[in-house]
C-alpha cells in the first residue's frame, strides 16, 4: 500500500489506470456488467417492444409468450424463424390463459416497426430491436417476453425502461453526496479544532442513523404524486444530505495522514497555497479510496431507491421503476404461479449491485485502501 | 469511565433532539396530515374537521405543537396520540420494539457466528483454499441486496403451501418459542435475510483485522513461548483486533434498521419497520415521529454501548480517552 506521489495531472493518471484495469479480470468483469446495464438504459425505447405504460386491459397477468419454431408454411426464408403462439384469456376468473388454435402463429421480426420514440433524446425512430410485425389484418397479439402485470402491460419493456431511472439515482446521489462528503472532509481535515470535532461528530451521528426510516418520514412530507423528474431530484437530494458521513470521514482522514508526507510538507515549505496543496498533491494521492468509496456508494443508493419505490413512496405507477415491479411480487399467489418472471427486477438489481462490487473488490485490492 | 458515558449519553441526547426537530418540522410544514384524506370527503363538513383538528391540536402553528410535543415527551414521556390506530403511540410501539429487537438480535448473532468462524478459518491459512472461499462469502453476501434475498425468501415459502399458511400468523406481541412453530421458522428466516449483508461487513473486518493482528511482535513471542495455534489466534490475535470489529458493530446498527424496514414488510415481520410503512402510508405522524425517535434511541444507544466495550477491552484507550480519537482514522 504505497502511495507514491505521482507529479503529473490527472490526465496521465487516468491513463495510468486505465492502462492497469485490463489486467484484472474481475475489474473487467464488473465495469463490463455496469457499462451493459448502462447500454440497456440509454437504449431502453429500442429494445422495449411496447410502450412502459401501454395498457392491454383484455390480458392481465399474462403468461410469458409462447415461442416455438414457426410451421413451415410461414417461412419465407432460409432460417428457421421462431413464431409466437397466441394466448388468450379462457377462464377471466381464474385468470386461466389457453393456447388460440383459431390465431396463425406470427413470426417474430428484428427491426419492425413500433411505437415512435426519440434516440437519445434526438432522432425520430419507429423501428425496435425485435416485436411482432402488425398483421396486415386484425390486431396483432402482443409479445410478452416476461408476460403482463394486472393492467396488461408488457413487463419486460418495464423492466427495461426502469433501469433509466434506477441508474439514475444512484450516480447521482453518489456524486452529490461524494462531493458533499470530500468538502466536509477537507474542510474538517485542514480546519481542525472545534470545527473538525463538531463536523466529525455530525458526521457520527449520521451514519448512525436509520437512514431509511427517517427518508420515509421526510419523503411523506412531500406529496406522494411528484412528476418522475421532481422525484428523482428529491429523492436524490434526500439521500445526499444523509448520505455523505462515511466519505467526509474517509477524506478527513486522507487529508491528515497525508498531510504528514514528505511531499506535503515540501509543497508547504515551497509556500504554496492550502487550496494548491490540498488539489494538486493530497487528493491525487487520495483518489484511489476514495474511489472505492463512491464504488461503494452507488449500489447503497441504487438500492435505497428501490425500497422507498418498493414501499410506495419512491417512484409512483405508470412509471416503472425495479422497486414499484417489485410491489407485485408481495402477493403469494402471484408469486407461486409466476416466480421467476416477478423476480426478473430483484435479477436485475443483483446484477448491476454484482457487477459494482466487483469493481469495488478489485478497486480495493488495486490499492484503493485507505491508509491508517 | 463515567464521564465518557455520561457525555455520550448527552450527545446522543442532543443528536435525538436534532433528529425530532428536524422531522416534526419536515413532516409539519410541507402539508399533509392525517385530516387531509378526510378534507376531500364530502360527507365530512368543514365544521367538524375544524373540530376534529382542534382536538388535536393540529390548528395551532409549529413551534407551539413541536413544544407541545417535546415537553409531553420529557415530562411524561407520552408520544402523544395515534391517528390510525386510535391509541396511544407507546402502546402500539411497545409491542412491536421487542420484535424489532429480536430479530434485529437474531440477525446479529448469526452474522457474528458466522464470520467468527469463517475469519478464524481464514486468518489462520492466508491464500488457502478457505481463505478465498471467504473472499466469495464477502463478495457475494455484500452485492446480495436485502430486499432481493427477502423476496427469494419469500418464493420460497410460497412454494411450500404448509409453510405459506403457517407463517404469516404472526402479530404484534403474540411471538412464541413452543406453541405454533411456524412463528420460530419466520424468525429464522427473516433473521437469516437480514443477517447476510452484515455478515460481508463483519467476515472483512475479523479477517483483515486478525490478519493484520497475527503479523504483530506479541504474536510471535506467544508462538516462541510454545501456545497452541488455537491460544495464540483467540487469547492473543483476537484481543488485539477486537477494536475495529467494535466499531463496525456500532456502525451497523443503523443500517441494519433500515434493513428491518423491507425486510419486516416483506416476510410481515410485526416489528417497528413495519410499523414506519403502515404510519407512513396513513400519513400517521405521531406514530411517526415515534417510530423515528425509537429506531434513532435503540440505534445510538447501541452506539455508546459499542463506545464503552472498547473502552473496557483496549487498555490504551482508557488511559488516553480523548487523544486516541485523532490518531485513529477511518
Amino acid at each position: 500500500m504505497t502511495h507514491q506521489h505521482i507529479n503529473t495531472g490527472w490526465p496521465q493518471l487516468l491513463a495510468v489506470r486505465l492502462r492497469s484495469v485490463r489486467r484484472d479480470w474481475t475489474l473487467t468483469a464488473g465495469i463490463a456488467i455496469i457499462s451493459a446495464c448502462y447500454l440497456v438504459a440509454i437504449f431502453a425505447d429500442f429494445i422495449a417492444p411496447y410502450p412502459y405504460a401501454s395498457q392491454s386491459r383484455r390480458e392481465p397477468f399474462a403468461p410469458p409468450a409462447r415461442l416455438g419454431r414457426c410451421p413451415p408454411s410461414e417461412v419465407a426464408g432460409f432460417l428457421p424463424r421462431l413464431c409466437l403462439y397466441k394466448q388468450t384469456l379462457i377462464d377471466p376468473l381464474a385468470r386461466r390463459y389457453g393456447e388460440d388454435a383459431r390465431a396463425a402463429p406470427q413470426s417474430l421480426t428484428l427491426f419492425p416497426r413500433g411505437y415512435s420514440y426519440k434516440l437519445l433524446g434526438l432522432i425520430s425512430v419507429e423501428r425496435h430491436l425485435f416485436g411482432v410485425e402488425a398483421a396486415a389484418s386484425g390486431e396483432p397479439a402482443r409479445l410478452y417476453l416476461l408476460g403482463a402485470d394486472r393492467l396488461g402491460r408488457d413487463r419486460f419493456s418495464r423492466l427495461i425502461v426502469a433501469a433509466r431511472f434506477s441508474l439514475l439515482t444512484g450516480p447521482m446521489g453518489t456524486l452529490l453526496a461524494g462531493a458533499l462528503g470530500i468538502i466536509i472532509g477537507c474542510v474538517a481535515g485542514s480546519a481542525g479544532g472545534a470545527a473538525d470535532a463538531a463536523l466529525m461528530r455530525l458526521a457520527d451521528v449520521l451514519m448512525a442513523l436509520p437512514t431509511l426510516v427517517i427518508v420515509l418520514a421526510v419523503r411523506t412530507a412531500f406529496p406522494l404524486e411528484l412528476p418522475p423528474s421532481r422525484a428523482v431530484l428529491l429523492l436524490v437530494s434526500i439521500f445526499a444530505l444523509l448520505g455523505w458521513a462515511e466519505m467526509a470521514r474517509l477524506a478527513r482522514s486522507m487529508v491528515l495522514v497525508l498531510g504528514e508526507r514528505e511531499f506535503v510538507v515540501a509543497a508547504k515549505g515551497l509556500g504554496l497555497s492550502r487550496t494548491r496543496i490540498l488539489f494538486r498533491h493530497i487528493l491525487p494521492n487520495a483518489a484511489r479510496p476514495l474511489i472505492v468509496q463512491a464504488s461503494l456508494m452507488f449500489p447503497a443508493f441504487l438500492l435505497a431507491e428501490t425500497a422507498l419505490s418498493f414501499l410506495g413512496v419512491g417512484l409512483q405507477e405508470p412509471e416503472p421503476s425495479w422497486g414499484n415491479m417489485l410491489a407485485e411480487a408481495t402477493d403469494l399467489a402471484q408469486l407461486r404461479r409466476s416466480t421467476f418472471t416477478l423476480l426478473a427486477p430483484a435479477a436485475a438489481i443483483l446484477l448491476v449491485t454484482l457487477g459494482a462490487h466487483l469493481s469495488a473488490a478489485a478497486l480495493k485490492r488495486r490499492g484503493g485502501q485507505a491508509v491508517s | 469511565m463515567l464521564r465518557l458515558i455520561l457525555s455520550r449519553l448527552l450527545q446522543a441526547l442532543l443528536a435525538l433532539l436534532l433528529i425530532s426537530t428536524l422531522t416534526f418540522s419536515l413532516l409539519a410544514a410541507v402539508g399533509g396530515d392525517a385530516l387531509t384524506a378526510l378534507r376531500v370527503d364530502p360527507l365530512i363538513s368543514e365544521e367538524s374537521i375544524r373540530r376534529l383538528s382542534r382536538v388535536y391540536n393540529l390548528d395551532q402553528p409549529l413551534h407551539l405543537r413541536y413544544a407541545r410535543w417535546v415537553s409531553g415527551l420529557l415530562l411524561r414521556g407520552d408520544l402523544g396520540q395515534s391517528f390510525f390506530y386510535q391509541s396511544s403511540v407507546w402502546s402500539v410501539l411497545k409491542p412491536r420494539l421487542s420484535s424489532t429487537l429480536l430479530l434485529a438480535s437474531a440477525a446479529l448473532m448469526m452474522a457474528v457466528a458466522c464470520s467468527a468462524l469463517l475469519g478464524a478459518a481464514s486468518a489462520r491459512r492466508p491464500n488457502s483454499l478457505i481463505d478465498r472461499f471467504c473472499g466469495l462469502v464477502i463478495l457475494l453476501t455484500a452485492s446480495t441486496p436485502r430486499i432481493v434475498l427477502a423476496l427469494a425468501a419469500l418464493a420460497l415459502i410460497a412454494s411450500m403451501p404448509a409453510a405459506a399458511d403457517r407463517a404469516f400468523q404472526t402479530t404484534p406481541g403474540s411471538f412464541s418459542w413452543r406453541g405454533a412453530s411456524g412463528d420460530v421458522w419466520q424468525l429464522c428466516l427473516a433473521a437469516f435475510v437480514l443477517s447476510v449483508p452484515l455478515v460481508a461487513i463483519f467476515l472483512g473486518q475479523t479477517r483483515d483485522a486478525l490478519k493484520a493482528a497475527l503479523a504483530l511482535d506479541f504474536v510471535r513471542v506467544a508462538r516462541a513461548k510454545g501456545l497452541s495455534e488455537r491460544a495464540v489466534l483467540f487469547r492473543h490475535a483476537l484481543r488485539a483486533a477486537l477494536n475495529p470489529l467494535i466499531t463496525t458493530f456500532g456502525y451497523s446498527l443503523g443500517s441494519l434498521m433500515s434493513g428491518s424496514v423491507v425486510v419486516e414488510t416483506i416476510l410481515n415481520w410485526p416489528g417497528l419497520g413495519q410499523l414506519s410503512v403502515t404510519a407512513v402510508r396513513n400519513r400517521d405522524v405521531p406514530l411517526l415521529m415515534g417510530v423515528v425517535m425509537l429506531t434513532s434511541a435503540a440505534v445510538l444507544l447501541g452506539n455508546l454501548l459499542a463506545d464503552v466495550l472498547q473502552h473496557l477491552s483496549d487498555p490504551r484507550l482508557r488511559r488516553a480517552a480523548d487523544s486516541a480519537r485523532k490518531s485513529s482514522p477511518a
